[in-house]
This record gives C-alpha cells, structure tokens and sequence, in this order.
C-alpha cells in the first residue's frame, strides 16, 4: 500500500507539469484549455485535440470526482509497489483521469463512489520513492 | 476493385521459442502459406508483415530466410491489430489490380522481453502511471460487473470455453482443458483476472496468400473469398466513456456488415479478440451476436460454443491458442480460413460459409482502442 508522501526528501515526480503543489500541502491536476475553442483537456498538450488551435492554456481541474472503475494490480512492471489499485476517475468538471487509489482497503471500494485528490508514493526508482497524485475515497 | 480470394494459410504454432529469432519463428509459417496456395515464390508480388514489437524491418528478416527478396515489403505496425492491418493493405493493392498475388505475415517474439506484462509505449501518460494490459480490461470487466450484473462466475466461463476449444487445436499454445475453479483459483494478476482469465505472452508467426479472384482460380478449387476488410482507429476521448461499450468494435462491424451485405446472424464463425475473458463478452455484443447485457446468457446456453449457434473463437482464441501480438490477426484469418474449407477436424464448425474476425490493438491513452479490423470471409 502506498504511502502518503513526505515532501522533505528526494522524489521522481511523475506527473510533471501535470500536477501544481499548493503552499497548503495540498496538490492541484492542471490540464490545458484552448484559448479559440474552450475544450478542456487532460494531460495538456502544445495543441487543441479539437480545433488545432496552438493557444492552449493551463487551466486547473477539479479536485473531486467519482470512481468510474478500478483494477488491483498485483503484477506491473518493475519499479511499482504491489499490488495497488488502478482506477479511472471521473472529475466533476466532465474530464476522466486515470489514477491509483490510495489510503484505502480495496475491498471498501465501491462503483461511483466520491474521491478526492491526494498524492503518494507509488514505487520506486532505484531507490528514491516515485510520487505522482492519486485519489483517496472521500470519508463520511 | 476486384474480388480477392485467400487461396493460402500457415501458421508457426504459438508457444515460446526463446532460442530462435524473429526470422526463423516466421519463416516457416510463410513456407507453409505458399505450399498451402501452391504459388512459387516468383509469383509473389508484393509482401506485407505485421509485427508490434519486431523491431525494423522485420518482413524483410523473415523473407530473407526463404530467398524472396526484391520485392516490395511493407511493416506494418498497428499494435495487436498489426497483421490484420497488414492484411488490410494487401487486399486493396489486390483489389486495386497493383498486385495480382500477395503475402501478408504477422511474427512477434516476446520471450525476448523476459515475460510479465506486455511492454507499452513510455511516452503515454497512463502508461508512465502504471497503466497495463490486463488492469484495464480488469476496469472494463470490473464496470461491466457491476452494470450488467455478470458474475465472476461467469466470467472464469469464457476461459474454460477458450480452453475446451483450445485442447482440439494442435497449433495452439495451450492444449488443455481447465475447471472454473482452477481459473477462480490461479494466481492473481490484474482483480477480477487471475492468470486464466488473461492472455499468455509466446511467440509465433501467421502468413496468407491473397489473390484477385480470377487469378486465384489458376491455384486452387477452394478459394475463400474476401467479402469485407475493414480497419479503424479509436476515437480520442478526454472525457467520460462507457468502457461497456468497445465503440470502436461496434462501428467497425456495422462497416464491415454493410460491406459484405450481410448481417450478424448470417456469421457461421467468429475469431475475436479474447485478450482477457471480459473482451469476449464484450465483442459478443458489439459484433451483434447477442443484445447488449446478454453476453454471458449467449455463453452459459452453450451458443458459442463448437456445437453452437455461432461458435466463437473455435481456435482456442487467444486465451488459449495464444497471443503473439502482430502474428494474432493473420492467424484469426488463417483458423477461420480453414474453418471455411472444413479442414479443422475435431474443432470444426458444421456447415461453416461465412467467417468473420475481429482483431483490437490497444495500450494508449484516451482511445478504447487504437485500432481494430473486422473481416469477412465467405465461400
């Protein structure tokens, strides 16, 4: 099971220019908006998927959504903390993110259930601990 | 264009050749496709190899081993649906009246990756976040559980199914029969899949000789004829998708049955992409063969079962028969090929006149799939 992360030692970030750290602690998705069409896009790219406009902006996505379905993995490639959860997550501002699910027994999982962003330790490259966001179910 | 005939098939039974190269896993299924058609090598045109991870030049690598070079050889790379692809690209080369005699492969070897799960592409976003194979069809199976009601149950049903049929296929990777608890029971990959449910990794080639119709008549009395070739790419999607629903499958069938003037109920055998049990399920309903829901009914009444109304994957699929990437789609074309000339024994499929397969290649973000390709075969 992945741990939360500790943000005081050396980490392959994975998600990049994907994901913003806020000084709270807490972390943003940022995807790309295009400036001539509107479409919202995730991860961001140099060009609109829709109108092949080059004005593309980052734009934060929402931070909470519901499970869409999910997968516990128990064989990946080397480098991954197994078994984790592999999930599809469907935020409330109409874009689908693929995400491990964290913090929480699968077993508790349920279909559409709320889930909010987080991040974790995924696994390891060489030793130094991979963190990229993640989604945890929403207690209460 | 021109009507175009299959007059020849060979397969490289799939298995895992650690020792041999790409070259000499497909060279013997391309002699046997030319001794099947009767051709000399002379009389081939143009060739056409699908492999996904084969590296450069593969077509050549393989052609070189039996001397037909010179030629135009294409590869052709399309993921899972490379050989189908391929395939593709020489009926319309036929079609068009370039060529009169074509050849089309599919070799791939991934013991050279060691095993595990199939390597994807590393640029992929999803990928680089611990996307595989088997824990995105788990997701699809996982949603469609919990939509359509399936049972785990159910679901070990289709790999018994695979295995039943795969046990009377002398080519394929996996010859024995397995219990629904032995598929419940096995090792867990990717929840709801245990190893059963999943597709082995091997090695193997798959060729076809292809012909214009009247040029086919000067080789052989029992062409098959090409009634439809169809390949599609995915439609990138950044939003919400039902992962119920192989879009891509079902825009391609309903092409590919207007294609052919046919319709579903008129397929007597179908090979589709078995590359986890829940795939099976799913292409049941895509294809038309059942009405959305009733996937696992279609199976549990033994329908598509050897015996059936419309037996699916009679070679064992690729659950059993096995799963080298780019040699799949050839090989689809090559069972369902004798499936129509009633050369398939103790798996054949009475009566068998019309044969479809169904062949998606997937591993990237934001499509349901990459690619697929239907075709539809007749006599």
């Amino acid at each position: 099971m992945a741990q939360t992360a500790e943000h005081t030692e050396a980490h392959v970030l994975l998600a990049g220019e994907s994901v913003r750290n806020e000084s709270d602690g807490s972390v943003r998705l940022v995807g790309g908006r295009c400036d001539d069409c509107g479409t919202l896009f995730f991860p961001s790219a140099h060009v609109c998927p829709e109108c092949m406009s080059e004005a593309v902006a980052a734009a934060d996505l929402a931070n909470d959504g519901t499970l869409y379905s999910w997968s516990v993995v128990h064989v990946a490639p080397r480098g991954w903390n197994t078994p984790y959860i592999a999930g599809y997550v469907d935020l409330s501002d109409g874009i689908r993110v693929f995400a491990h699910v964290t913090g929480t027994d699968a077993s508790l999982l349920e279909m559409d259930m709320a889930v909010s962003l987080t991040t974790a330790i995924l696994g390891d490259d060489d030793g130094v601990p991979v963190e990229s966001y993640a989604f945890t179910p929403v207690k209460g | 264009m021109r009507e175009v005939s299959v007059i020849g098939v060979g397969i490289t039974p799939f298995a895992k050749y650690r020792d041999k190269t790409l070259a000499d896993i497909g060279w013997p299924a391309v002699k046997a496709a030319i001794e099947d058609a009767g051709v000399e090598k002379k009389d081939i045109e143009a060739a056409y190899c699908g492999s996904a991870l084969g590296g450069m030049m593969s077509g050549q690598r393989v052609m070189k081993q039996l001397g037909i070079t010179g030629l135009p050889i294409t590869n052709i790379e399309n993921a899972c649906s490379s050989s189908s692809s391929a395939f593709r690209q020489a009926y319309i080369s036929v079609a068009a009246g370039v060529y009169d005699v074509a050849l089309v492969m599919g070799v791939e070897k991934l013991t050279k990756f060691g095993g595990g799960t199939l390597p994807l592409e590393k640029e992929d976003f999803e990928v680089t976040h611990g996307l595989v194979m088997p824990a995105l069809y788990g997701m699809r199976a996982r949603r469609y559980m919990h939509d359509y009601g399936l049972t785990e149950e159910q679901l070990a049903g289709v790999a018994v199914k695979a295995h039943k049929h795969g046990a009377l296929n002398p080519e394929a990777q996996f010859r024995n029969e397995v219990t629904l608890d032995e598929v419940m029971n096995a090792r867990q990959i990717a929840e709801p899949f245990t190893l059963l449910h999943c597709c082995p990794s091997g090695d193997g080639a798959s060729a076809v000789v292809i012909a214009s119709a009247e040029k086919a008549r000067q080789y052989t009395t029992s062409p098959v004829r090409v009634a439809c070739s169809e390949v599609n790419s995915g439609k990138y999607m950044t939003g919400f998708r039902d992962m119920t629903t192989p879009e891509i499958t079902v825009r391609g069938a309903k092409q590919a049955y207007e294609e052919a003037g046919i319709g579903p109920d008129d397929v007597d055998v179908a090979e589709v992409h078995d590359a986890f049990t829940i795939a099976e399920l799913l292409y049941y309903e895509a294809l038309g063969f059942c009405d959305k829901g009733d996937a696992a009914k279609l199976l549990e009444d033994g329908e598509t079962s050897l015996g059936g109304r419309i037996p699916v994957n009679p070679s064992g699929g690729l659950l059993s028969k096995g799963h080298p990437i780019g040699a799949t789609g050839t090989a689809q074309i090559a069972e369902v090929v004798r499936q129509l000339r009633g050369e398939c024994g103790d798996r054949q499929v009475d009566g068998a006149k019309v044969g479809l397969t169904h062949c998606t290649g997937g591993g990237i973000s934001g499509f349901d799939h990459g690619a697929c390709s239907i075709h539809i075969f007749s006599v």
